[in-house]
């Protein structure tokens, strides 16, 4: 029984965690956007593959990945703060805007994904891992990088935390959330702090696709299978919720990597969505979402 | 006169019927098999463009999975086409009444939520219905179905050979008019005000009486019918079904002719999708890469004429309207 | 059915909590048939939510509604609608992007039985007739083909009552809808109201004292979530609680 949670269970429990840690990232920077910009960004999946392509790039001229951790988020932000700028706030002032976003979005995901398949081609590319190697703890083997994963991600995750809920950055993007007007009377540049929002974001996806290249590997297609994924754990989660975008992200990618043990990997997206669409028919809100809440 | 809109869909109309019409006779003259076909091809694309318009427009609903009922259709047209017998009414009968039941109990599934959640929720049982049927070898996996049989259409005058390019055109035409006609019957009902009512203030209705649930699985299932409908004309004419048909981007292509065409007329999505299908052809002589094109033009429209075609003409024939007291 | 019964709608006991705060409590009243009831109170005194525990918008804590002998407490929106309970809004809640005759027609299709709405709208011969009338009778009629967003307020507001009436409910609640009018505009629908009271009941939340007193039949007063007072207007003008309440102090 002990020898079953050694050799079976427990890669996968990491395994799951390790993915878990760079779903959640991307959920979080979903949710993010969603509570605090009010805009569903169904391109977000293209900046977690623009984060995976930037950085198999850099690396292959030369810089190292852990210079590409800083670096590609980084070059995300002007690009997603220039989306947000010029094209997502043409459409903001429409009594339609949830549909405008959503479709203005969608578009921009067709355009990106066309545009890696132009520059870098349609096959895939497979970097390696920055860490090689495994360590043994408890008897087990896991691989270096998945555990650096795991921990690096929860550091990061818990910073955005910090970052939203204890700063004053924080406190100002909040209330240019809760209420545009008087925060603008307030002094608050909102248009300015909204497309920031929107920018990091979008270089939290970025960070995810840093972090999971040398996972997953690196194709035109990858934002489009991953969202999916991404928006359950924001779904199941709450929209808007951080803690539920943490807690789901979990749940969900345990759910996915435990399951595949028992049955084919080709069964497990659909299990996660079998999930999803059940909390939305019970708890149409998510775990701890409610209407409107960071 | 009538007020803009409906000139504006008028026209539209008339515009596609004589377009139709000219298409056909030149085309049976100079013997043309391209552009016939190409035509088809346009019209059952806009079949499906007119549900996700149904939906989208006219009740307020986005779906980004329509495909499923598309390939549905299709998929089961083909079963009939090859395993039951090679007719016509068999099949699209079949395909109606199939797609009846499979829309009304994805209803259940989907019409639990709204706005957004529903549009995630039908993306989502696209992905997986498309990873389902990629991953079944009795559908023939990710090679599809082939082998469709060419289809002798029975009619009181004689029997037509659907192998012919301009004879399967009108018959789609047929098809897909029939589908138009039997929408735009629905909006001169109360249903469709009810429709229009969902979508203007969907929270106000419960207190003028009805629950908003009904009219929805109704759209929701006709639009079903209508996208499956379509698909079942699919492989008549290319004589294969594959997986892509369920693609995420065919429901995405769907939703950009759309807009494209003019969201909530139900005829501006047919002319989207000649046009956009047109785009494509001629834009694929020159690259692989149309959906970039495709993509930054869906762009530009949502951002500066999000009413599409049809938007730009009604604001066109309001200029020339505007004596006229009120709309 | 309802014949035989003095009042028209019964509320008991309503309770309704959110959170720590106790919005309606233990409030008890009943409305006779026919003629203008008000509900006026302070701010925060709980009257929209009693609207809304009344109109089926939510669900009490505990108590019961009847109207009349039926019990509609547990019912939604749309039964009440059915049992003769029709409620407008305070922020104008209409179907803005259609036009003024549309809303009216959309209002007045439960009228109609289910099956008349599959068959083309020409067929919903009572729902267009009670269309028109209202046109006519809220003096909409130049309007008939504007879109509902684009009316003046004053107009919207008629068009809200319009829109609430189409039915022929027997009971009418409506929320504050001289909110926002001018003067003339808030005379005339004060009118209309002293009009419909002579052969429906209508029940009204308002902020304007003297409109009401000047309205109403019966007047109940709230604060705090509980009814202070109920009575007919003068009654309730020369209630200490009430002045208290309002004031908060007596007034010689």
């Amino acid at each position: 029984m002990l020898e079953s949670l050694q050799y079976i269970y427990a890669p996968q429990i990491i395994n799951g965690l390790s993915i878990g840690v760079a779903v959640i990232l991307m959920a979080l920077g979903l949710t993010i956007i969603f509570g605090l910009l009010d805009v569903i960004n169904m391109s977000h999946g293209e900046f977690y593959a623009a984060g995976a392509f930037f950085s198999v790039t850099l690396v292959a001229m030369g810089v190292s990945f852990w210079v590409c951790l800083l670096l590609v988020p980084l070059l995300l932000v002007p690009i997603g703060f220039a989306m947000e700028r010029l094209l997502i706030q043409k459409v903001f002032h429409y009594k339609d805007r949830h549909i405008l976003t959503l479709l203005l979005t969608f578009g921009i995901a067709m355009v990106l994904e066309d545009s890696y398949k132009i520059i870098w081609g349609a096959n895939p590319i497979k970097p390696s891992a920055p860490i090689s190697g495994a360590s043994e703890i408890l008897g087990v083997m896991f691989p270096n990088y998945r555990l650096f994963l795991m921990g690096f991600g929860a550091l990061l995750i818990l910073s955005v935390w910090v970052l939203i809920y204890k700063t004053q950055l924080g406190a100002i993007v909040r209330a240019a959330a809760y209420d545009k007007d008087m925060s603008s009377s307030l002094g608050i540049p909102v248009m300015r702090v909204y497309a920031l929002t929107f920018a990091f974001g979008v270089a939290l996806a970025g960070l995810a696709g840093v972090l999971l290249a040398p996972i997953y590997s690196v194709f035109p297609t990858m934002g489009r299978d991953f969202i999916l994924m991404a928006f359950s754990v924001v779904i199941v989660g709450g929209l808007g919720s951080i803690k539920g975008a943490v807690i789901a992200g979990i749940l969900l990618t345990q759910l996915q990597s435990i399951s595949s043990l028992y049955i084919s990997p080709v069964w497990s997206d659909p299990l996660v969505f079998a999930v999803m669409v059940l909390v939305l028919m019970f708890k149409p809100t998510g775990l701890y979402g409610s209407m409107k809440n960071a | 006169m009538l007020n803009p809109r409906s000139r504006a869909i008028r026209f539209i109309e008339l515009l596609l019927l004589t377009s139709a019409v000219v298409l056909f006779i030149v085309g049976a003259i100079l013997g043309d098999t391209f552009f016939l076909r190409l035509a088809t091809e346009a019209l059952i694309f806009g079949g499906l463009a007119m549900s996700v318009d149904l939906l989208l427009g006219i009740v307020g609903l986005l779906s980004l999975g329509q495909a499923l009922y598309f390939g549905f259709g299709a998929y089961l047209s083909a079963v009939v086409l090859k395993e039951i017998s090679p007719s016509f009414l068999l099949a699209i009968g079949i395909v109606a009444l199939a797609s009846l039941v499979l829309g009304w109990v994805a209803s259940f599934i989907a019409l639990r939520s709204k706005g957004v959640y529903f549009a995630l929720i039908t993306f989502g049982l696209a992905q997986v219905a498309a990873k389902v049927v990629y991953n079944t070898r009795s559908l023939g996996a990710s090679d599809g179905m082939m082998g469709v049989p060419i289809l002798q259409i029975w009619t009181p005058f004689g029997s037509l050979d659907a192998g012919q390019p301009g004879t399967f055109f009108v018959i789609t035409f047929l098809t897909i008019g029939g589908l138009y006609a039997l929408l735009k019957y629905f909006l001169t009902t109360p249903m469709g005000s009810l429709w229009h009512a969902i979508r203007s203030n969907e929270d106000r209705l419960p207190y003028i009486g009805y629950k908003s649930k009904g009219p929805k699985q109704v759209a929701f299932v006709l639009a079903a019918v209508v996208a499956s409908v379509s698909g079942a004309l699919y492989p008549m004419l290319r004589g294969f079904v594959s997986p892509e048909l369920m693609f995420f981007s065919v429901s995405g292509n769907a939703v950009v002719t759309v807009v494209l065409g003019g969201v909530g007329t139900l005829i501006g999505p047919i002319l989207g999708s000649v046009l956009l299908t047109s785009f494509k052809s001629i834009i694929g002589t020159w690259t692989v890469h149309h959906h970039i094109v495709i993509g930054i033009i869906f762009v530009v429209i949502v951002v500066s004429a999000p009413k599409g075609l049809a938007g730009l003409l009604v604001r066109r024939f309001s200029k020339i309207c505007s004596p006229e007291g009120g709309e | 059915m309802m014949d035989k019964v003095e009042f028209i709608l019964k509320a008991s006991n309503l309770c309704k909590r959110f959170g720590g705060l106790s919005a309606v409590d233990n409030v008890s009243f009943e409305v006779k048939r026919s003629g203008v009831t008000s509900i006026i109170g302070p701010n925060g005194a709980g009257k929209s939510t009693l609207f809304n525990l009344l109109s089926g918008s939510f669900m009490p804590d505990s108590g019961t509604v009847l109207i009349g002998e039926c019990d509609i407490t547990s019912m939604n929106s749309e039964a009440r609608l059915s049992a003769g309970m029709a409620r407008s809004f305070q922020i104008t809640n209409l179907f803005f992007d259609l036009s003024v005759i549309d809303n009216l027609r959309i209002a007045s299709q439960a009228l109609e039985p289910h099956s008349r709405l599959f068959l083309p709208l020409s067929k919903s011969v009572i729902a267009l007739e009670r269309a028109d009338e209202l046109l006519e009778e809220f003096g909409l009629v130049e309007a008939r083909n504007q879109l509902a967003g684009a009316l003046s307020h004053g107009q919207q507001r008629r068009l809200e009552i319009a829109v609430t009436l189409a039915t022929r409910p027997k009971l009418l609640l409506l929320d504050e809808p001289t909110q926002g009018m001018s003067q003339a505009d808030t005379q005339e629908t004060a009118e209309l109201i002293k009009r419909l009271g002579l052969n429906i009941t209508v029940l009204l939340i308002e902020h304007d004292v003297d409109l009401v007193m000047d309205l109403s039949g019966t007047v109940i007063v709230m604060a705090q979530g509980r009814k202070l007072a109920e009575g007919d207007p003068n009654q309730v003008r020369s209630n200490p609680l009430v002045q208290t309440a309002y004031f908060g102090e007596e007034l010689a």
